[in-house]
């Protein structure tokens, strides 16, 4: 059962991160808990102190910038983003894949900066962010930075945030005009197996530029920047042809591991199917609009 | 009529109000709160227990190992008595409870657990059925001590000196000669996995002890045995133990027979818990079946051995069920079967949903599809032409089947439209399967008592989890008394107040317990118009009861003033018994089938080459149910099995490795949700009104958890060609199976 803790509820960021300077290892931020809260009933985590930053004004919310820019709060929940008008209009994308995150309840009270900050390698929001070179705003008291979001995981439920910092910001840059996406994920159980992410930006027939991501397989999502390479520059005709040598090149690159979500070999076959088909359907929303 | 009709279930509202109240919303006055320490390995020899820093915590009343339980026997179980209430000298399984810790509040409770220090010396563990049948294996119970209380168990054949609990052993016929004659031998070995019950609400139990004796308040499935139970452990009379069983939120077999409730007892007084302590056994099936080209059954050899964990609980008769039921609803001149159930250091199993009909209906059916592919027939007609017929018998001395399994078959070709030729990558397959039904020589005792007003009071010792019991026993005791539905009120069965029932189990309750409930029921509506035979000054055979007003010709009276009227408008009550006694005794299983629960499934499958994924298109389930009491409840009950039954066949089972489980919870190991329902899910209810049970009724619950694997899996054959025998068929298994078929064909 859930252990005692002290809920504090600051109202700033800057005293979130004093509260969490102060009390170290014993304290943690709670953004959501959909995964923090499981691991502490299950007794494999313990905090003396969950620190609120849901409640802090102006961390949750969605804007575009007039360069087309989504910046999202990082205490925004997925079902804003999934029910967003703008983000469905703009990233329809992002609102699909958050549409699809675990469940209506997960969904309701769980955030994307809980997300993305938790780390759980079988999630799906890190993975195709990464195909619009995100990045994120992270605060502490008395200073501020952003970092792309691919530097931000470091390993399985480990990023690169100090104590005493908290990701304030989701900075979504769009995808340059005549450019297609699509995120696929699949898995057998609550949690996918595998996600892949594939952008596509077409340049008169060519495929001018392609951004893949994984995620689930291995320890962190990660950008497949030389199976993105391999097509890049091809027509249409001949970047279906590569495909199953862009496949095999992302699948070795995403260090897919044996677990209860499937065999290594499994995962990196599934990674060559679903970047078949992202591709595909991503090649097919490119059809100059701008919108992916 | 009221039978028949989709009568609305009588807990619905306060169900979906949340007004319902279930064992762990009980508050008694004083009452304390128990947790357990639990074994963190398999096997292990138990040292010394430390409890002094726990017993200091705050709020902490008590620290029990099994020495300090007040009880005369520390061991309880069904078949034997091989259970500790605590983990006495040596541990058994990973999870095990080994120390109690009795505190004012469960948080109090849960925080001293971790002050508990347990040395013990790890023993080697043995994981696997396999492994426990092997060659030296450690022998995890010398001694058996017989339990008695079930007739069925009393010719139990443990092998000493081994881990088999149970050996079950069947056969006729001369079977070697029929394979020697055989034109067609077939023996493959299939895999069915251990399951976890996952009911919504999980083991709890509120017992006090005073003066009067000892009362349990518990969701289990058997109130009547678990006193028994309880007076044994205590050495108490069985009037001294008081069982109550509020609504119980889903069981499934999970909570059938005696569970937690000797811990919380023993915890001296006022205590409560919860816990998960049980699964279905992971099974494996060795089936070698004669046949002769024609499609004819020759004969089968079966051998089922079921992983039945640490402890026995029910194990022994799930061993002997799996065993009996194994050959399939087939009319099969030559049999041998073996069923063992073996002790292993894995957690217990014991009942689940079907009682090894699900596991050996995966063998057996599987099979079929096989056998029908070889000799070039089509699985429906090769089926079709094995099946029982009505009134043939299954094995000499027991019931005759008592269906129309051809009439079943042919509804279930006919709803997935058997005969239509599929695209590619798609296919359908189907399975049939029957089960002993209603439990073996077992006993129901109903009370109806009509009350002055008219209303009726309902005593029964069936317990409501879900499946609607309540609901169905109301209509038949008011249309046999002659009420409206809303005149009855059922009550939760108490050992002290409602009258005996052997419990609620094995698809029971509508035919054994209904059948009490009706001759209750009758003999209340004879007194009734007894009374009112003199009002009206004529014989009670020329006076009628409907919708609760007595009738003799043109003059009425309602049944209430009837009472009101005898008694002198005080009060009083008319009092109706019923009891259900079998009245056969023969039979391999110590008494004869009560009724065949015969289930029947067929599934429309697509698979995905490239990813393995099975999507069920359609799924149609096919329910004898003889006369349906509540259609809608029936209907439920079937599409809730067929449900379940899915997640074993796509992607449910504990894993285990070393014995430890790998996927605790609900987020690693999955059940079936909403969003698993196959495109189209139908279930067909075969009503004939050929049953035991009241107006023509056969019990009906498990019969849809028998099928969907098989149907799936003969499905996935015909959509791929690809054959696969161990569940769950998850994705990359099924991608395996056609990347090495791929292989063989280009090899």
């Amino acid at each position: 059962m859930l252990g005692e803790f002290d809920l504090v509820e600051p109202t700033s960021v800057a005293e979130a991160s004093e509260v969490l300077a102060r009390h170290g290892d014993a304290a943690r931020i709670y953004a959501g808990g959909t995964e923090l809260i499981l691991a502490m009933k299950e007794g494999l985590i313990r905090y003396d102190y969950l620190v609120n930053v849901k409640t802090i004004p102006g961390l949750a919310g969605v804007r575009v910038n007039d360069d087309g820019t989504l910046r999202i709060g990082g205490a925004t929940s997925h079902r804003a983003l999934e029910r967003d008008p703008l983000v469905r209009e703009r990233f329809p994308v992002i609102a699909r894949m958050e549409s699809d995150v675990a469940n209506v309840r997960v969904r309701e009270v769980g955030t994307l900066g809980g997300n993305l900050c938790f780390a759980e390698p079988h999630a799906d929001p890190g993975t195709l962010l990464m195909l619009f070179d995100a990045t994120v705003r992270i605060e502490r008291k008395g200073g501020a930075r952003t970092i792309p979001l691919e530097q931000l995981f470091v390993g399985p439920f480990e990023t690169c945030l100090e104590p005493d910092e908290v990701l304030t910001e989701i900075v979504v840059p769009p995808l340059p005009v005549h450019s297609g996406s699509a995120y696929l994920k699949f898995g057998f159980l609550e949690r996918p197996s595998v996600g892949v992410g594939v952008a596509v930006t077409t340049d008169d027939g060519r495929v001018r530029e392609a951004r893949i991501a994984v995620g689930c397989v291995g320890p962190v999502p990660r950008r497949m920047r030389e199976a993105e390479a391999a097509l890049a520059g091809q027509t249409a005709a001949e970047s279906r042809n590569t495909l199953a040598e862009a496949g095999r090149i992302a699948a070795r690159a995403s260090d897919a591991i044996t677990d209860l979500h499937g065999s290594a070999d499994y995962k990196e076959h599934l990674v060559g199917v679903l970047l078949r088909r992202a591709f595909e359907q991503a090649l097919a929303s490119s059809d100059g609009s701008g919108a992916p | 009529m009221i039978i028949g009709t989709a009568a609305e279930r009588l807990d619905a509202r306060e169900k979906v109000t949340g007004a319902a109240r279930y064992v762990s919303d009980l508050v008694v006055p004083e009452m304390l709160h128990a947790k357990v320490w639990r074994a963190p390995v398999p096997h292990a020899r138990l040292l010394g227990v430390d409890g002094s820093r726990a017993a200091r915590s705050p709020g902490v009343v008590a620290v029990c190992t099994a020495t300090d339980l007040p009880v005369k026997r520390l061991h309880y179980g069904p078949a034997f008595k091989d259970q500790p209430i605590l983990a006495h000298e040596i541990i058994r399984y990973a999870g095990e409870p080994v120390v109690a810790v009795v505190a004012d509040t469960e948080r109090h409770a849960a925080a001293a657990l971790a002050l508990i220090d347990v040395s013990y010396r790890e023993l080697p563990a043995v994981t696997s059925a396999a492994e426990a049948l092997a060659q030296g294996a450690p022998v995890l119970h010398p001694a058996l001590d017989r339990s008695g209380h079930f007739r069925d168990l009393s010719g139990l054949r443990p092998v000493a000196g081994t881990n088999v609990c149970q050996h079950y052993h069947y056969d006729r016929g001369d079977v070697a000669r029929a394979f020697a004659e055989a034109d067609l031998t077939v023996e493959d070995v299939y895999h069915y996995p251990a399951l976890s019950h996952h009911a919504l609400e999980a083991h709890c139990a509120v017992a006090r002890v005073d003066g009067d004796g000892l009362t349990v308040w518990t969701g289990t499935q058997h109130p009547f045995p678990v006193r028994k139970e309880l007076a044994e452990v205590f050495d108490l009379p069985l009037a001294a133990v008081q069982v109550i069983v509020p609504l119980i939120g889903g069981a499934f077999g999970g909570k059938c027979y005696t569970k937690i409730e000797p811990l919380a007892a023993a915890l001296a007084a006022r205590v409560r818990r919860s816990a998960l302590t049980i699964t279905r056994h992971a099974v494996t099936v060795r089936l070698r079946t004669a046949v002769r080209s024609d499609g004819t059954l020759l004969a089968r050899e079966c051998d089922v051995v079921l992983d039945t964990g640490a402890y026995a609980d029910i194990g022994p008769r799930v061993a002997t069920k799996a065993g009996y039921r194994a050959p399939g609803p087939y009319r099969i001149p030559c049999l041998s079967i073996d069923a063992r159930c073996v002790y292993t250091n894995n957690v217990p199993a014991g009942a689940y949903r079907g009682y090894g009909v699900p596991q050996v209906t995966w063998a057996s059916e599987s099979q079929m599809d096989q056998i029908a592919e070889r000799l070039g027939l089509d699985p429906l007609a090769f089926r079709e032409k094995n099946l029982l017929k009505r009134g043939e018998e299954y094995v000499a001395g027991d019931t005759p089947m008592d269906g129309d399994m051809a009439d079943a078959l042919a509804q279930t070709g006919a709803a997935i439209d058997w005969g239509r030729a599929r695209e590619r990558g798609r296919g359908v397959g189907l399975a049939c399967a029957m089960k002993d039904g209603g439990g073996t020589h077992t006993v129901s005792t109903a009370a109806v008592r009509v009350n002055a007003d008219g209303s009726v009071t309902l005593l029964t010792g069936s317990v409501e989890m879900g499946q609607g019991s309540r609901t169905a026993l109301a209509q038949i005791a008011a249309e046999t008394l002659g009420v409206p539905l809303s005149a009855i009120v059922v009550e939760s069965p108490d050992t002290s107040i409602t009258p005996y029932d052997h419990g609620t189990s094995a698809s029971r309750s509508t035919t054994v317990m209904g059948l009490a409930v009706e001759a209750a029921a009758r003999d209340a509506r004879g007194q009734l118009l007894e009374l009112a035979a003199k009002f009206f000054g004529t014989e009670p055979e020329k006076l009628a009861i409907h919708d609760g007003v007595v009738a003799c010709g043109e003059r009425t009276m309602t049944v209430g003033d009837v009472v009101s009227g005898h008694f002198g408008l005080v009060g009083g009550e008319v009092t109706g018994l019923g009891t259900f006694v079998p009245g056969t005794w023969s039979g391999s299983l110590g008494g004869a089938t009560l009724f065949w629960e015969v289930g029947m499934g067929a599934a429309e499958v697509q698979v995905d080459a490239d990813t393995g994924e099975i999507s069920v298109e359609k799924y149609v389930s096919v329910a004898d149910v003889g006369q349906a009491i509540n259609a809608r409840e029936c209907a439920a009950q079937d599409e809730g099995a067929a449900m379940q039954a899915i997640g074993p066949a796509l992607f449910e089972s504990r894993v285990s490795e070393a014995g430890h489980l790998v996927n605790p919870g609900l987020i690693d190991y999955r059940v079936p949700t909403f969003a698993d329902l196959p495109r189209e899910l139908e279930t067909v209810l075969i009503e004939n009104r050929d049953g035991p049970g009241p107006f023509g009724s056969k019990g009906v619950g498990e019969g849809g958890t028998f099928c969907p694997a098989p149907a799936i899996a003969n499905a996935v054959a015909r959509a791929t060609g690809v054959r696969i025998k161990d569940l769950p068929m998850t994705p990359e298994r099924v991608w395996r199976a056609l990347r090495d078929a791929r292989g063989t064909r280009r090899g």
